[in-house]
């Protein structure tokens, strides 16, 4: 879900007069708080309308997927890493092993009932905003699976899912397609 | 020196899938690795037991996903041999021409996963995925699917080869074959990948047939068992390849075995195509009232890109009453243990990546 950051004039005054205060106390003790002001540039920036776009822009040609595979459709994401569809051209730069690194996660496969606490776990590790792609016809509900005794009817049931992708499983082209639609949700052209 | 346990998996880069692995350390030295399985488990076999017949083909190929169709034909070939059903002729060709080319794009995606497990060898992943899209293209030509092909009927198959299908194979199968000594050339002048495969990963041929591994870990050991020579099916019997075997068992051995049978595939689809008779390849409708195979009981054994498979199948009424896989994965992966005995835990997803394994045949 997109974090919204509105424009607050107010907040943005608080957070450079705390600033300032931080640089002059910095100043005269001798002793520097990088950190500390850091956190507060960070908060001037996010309430100032163009700053609050440019966030917005990088975020969305930077998003990086996590290396995450279950199933089926996991082969068909390492494929969409590599050379013939070229993710990197369009800001997917590489699969990242960590979840703490990650913005996307692209659960790919079927979601087995003891699998759901690691998935769970792996989501809590990511790093806010963080999305979810469903990707292939048993992560979205279950597919071909819905019968069977040890399988969750679909990852949405347990996580809040931003896309879709329909197909068993979608071609690379389609997970592209996919993620060019959570670029335009990101960015807020689309509501979703 | 104190023994600690370390926790691998079930989501980690280099465990193709979800395989948690507990393993025991010595310092550095591996003392004992156990596997925890059935991440992936879903009931296939409890499944197939409420479908009929030809509704379970979808189910069986989603077995191992790197390569479908011979699990597809696998299950088929059961259901053949349980109604009592001959394969066309000329069916049987194209079938060999399919299983083939998949055994090719099984290996090449086996030789990329194994050099991405060690160390991000990333080129030679990315040339893996590039020649396996290719192969993969092939047979969205004849199947018109890219992945999961269901393309098997009774006695025959859903469509026969397009027009212009055997020109376009062998352009394709000639650059492969260019390729692989790309290959080979790149890997086998690597440093690193020498250092990581060579003499890692030892599994004598008494401890691979004690463990009762099949497929390319086996012929790598020094065994000479193909099911393709030793119980010839369709018509493997007139063509002429011979099972690959190497001797020195270690990881480099599983490596070199999947580019000679890249190889082989590579001529054996030559030469079904030269043999190939005119004809029909077309199989029986799904819709079909089979006769009763009620307590009727079949095994079928089938060579696959990763080792044996067995469908051992009690009949009922228009379905199985029972179906049991014996998941070549799942029996190779019992040789890790003894594979990484004794060796460094940096050469663990090394002497994984070699074993080839699909989690989700090991799980079913």
């Amino acid at each position: 879900m997109a974090e919204t950051n509105q424009y607050d004039e107010q907040r943005a005054a608080n957070a450079k007069k705390e600033m300032d205060a931080l640089v002059y106390e910095s100043l005269k003790t001798h002793e520097v708080k990088p950190n500390a002001i850091f956190a507060k540039l960070s908060e001037i920036t996010k309430a100032m309308p163009i700053a609050n776009k440019m966030v917005n822009w990088s975020r969305v040609n930077s998003l990086w997927p996590m290396q995450f595979g279950l199933a089926c459709c996991a082969i068909e994401l390492m494929d969409f890493g590599s050379a013939r569809i070229d993710s990197e051209r369009k800001g997917y730069l590489f699969f990242r092993a960590t979840p703490r690194q990650c913005d996307v996660m692209i659960v790919a496969g079927w979601v087995t009932k003891s699998m759901v606490p690691e998935i769970k776990r792996l989501y809590e590790q990511m790093s806010k905003p963080r999305y979810i792609v469903a990707f292939g016809e048993c992560a979205t509900c279950g597919g071909p699976w819905w019968e069977s005794y040890n399988i969750v009817k679909g990852i949405d049931q347990v996580l809040p899912v931003d896309v879709f992708v329909a197909g068993c499983p979608p071609k690379p082209e389609n997970l592209f397609a996919a993620l060019m639609k959570l670029q335009a949700k990101v960015g807020g052209n689309i509501e979703g | 020196m104190t023994i600690t346990r370390i926790n691998i998996g079930p989501v980690h880069p280099s465990t193709h899938g979800v395989l948690r692995l507990v393993v025991d350390i010595e310092g550095d030295t591996i003392v004992k690795v156990e596997p925890h399985i059935g991440y992936l488990h879903r009931g296939v076999e409890k499944l197939a037991e409420t479908r009929m017949y030809m509704q379970i083909p979808p189910y069986t190929e989603k077995l191992d996903y790197v390569a479908p169709m011979s699990y597809d034909d696998a299950y088929v070939a059961a259901v053949e041999a349980a109604l009592g059903v001959d394969v066309k002729e000329r069916a049987q060709y194209v079938r060999v021409i399919l299983l083939e080319l998949q055994r090719i794009a099984s290996h090449l995606f086996g030789i990329g996963a194994m050099c991405n497990d060690m160390g991000q060898m990333f080129t030679v992943f990315m040339w893996g995925f590039k020649d396996r899209d290719i192969v993969l293209k092939l047979l969205e030509d004849a199947t018109g699917s890219r992945m999961f092909y269901v393309n098997m009927r009774l006695g025959g198959l859903v469509r026969d080869l397009p027009p212009g299908f055997e020109d376009e194979a062998l352009e394709k199968l000639d650059y492969i074959d260019r390729r692989i000594k790309e290959y080979e050339s790149y890997l086998e002048k690597n440093s690193i990948f020498m250092e990581r495969t060579k003499g890692i990963g030892v599994l004598d041929t008494e401890a691979a047939i004690n463990l009762g591994i099949t497929g390319p870990p086996l012929r790598a050991s020094g065994v000479d068992y193909d099911v393709r020579k030793n119980n010839p099916y369709y018509v493997y019997e007139k063509l002429h390849f011979s099972p690959m075997v190497l001797y020195s068992s270690d990881n480099f051995a599983r490596y070199k075995i999947k580019i000679m049978e890249i190889k082989e595939s590579i001529r054996l689809v030559r030469e079904a195509f030269r043999l190939m008779p005119e004809g029909d390849a077309l199989g029986m409708p799904v819709k079909l009232r089979s006769p009763d195979t009620k307590n009727r009981i079949v095994r079928v054994s089938r060579e696959l890109p990763r080792g044996e498979c067995v469908m051992y199948m009690v009949g009922d009424q228009q379905k199985p009453y029972r179906l049991s896989i014996r998941s070549p994965n799942f029996i190779n992966l019992a040789a890790l243990d003894e594979m990484s005995r004794g060796g460094r835990i940096a050469d663990l997803f090394a002497t994984m990546g070699s074993l080839d394994l699909v989690m989700g045949c090991v799980d079913r």
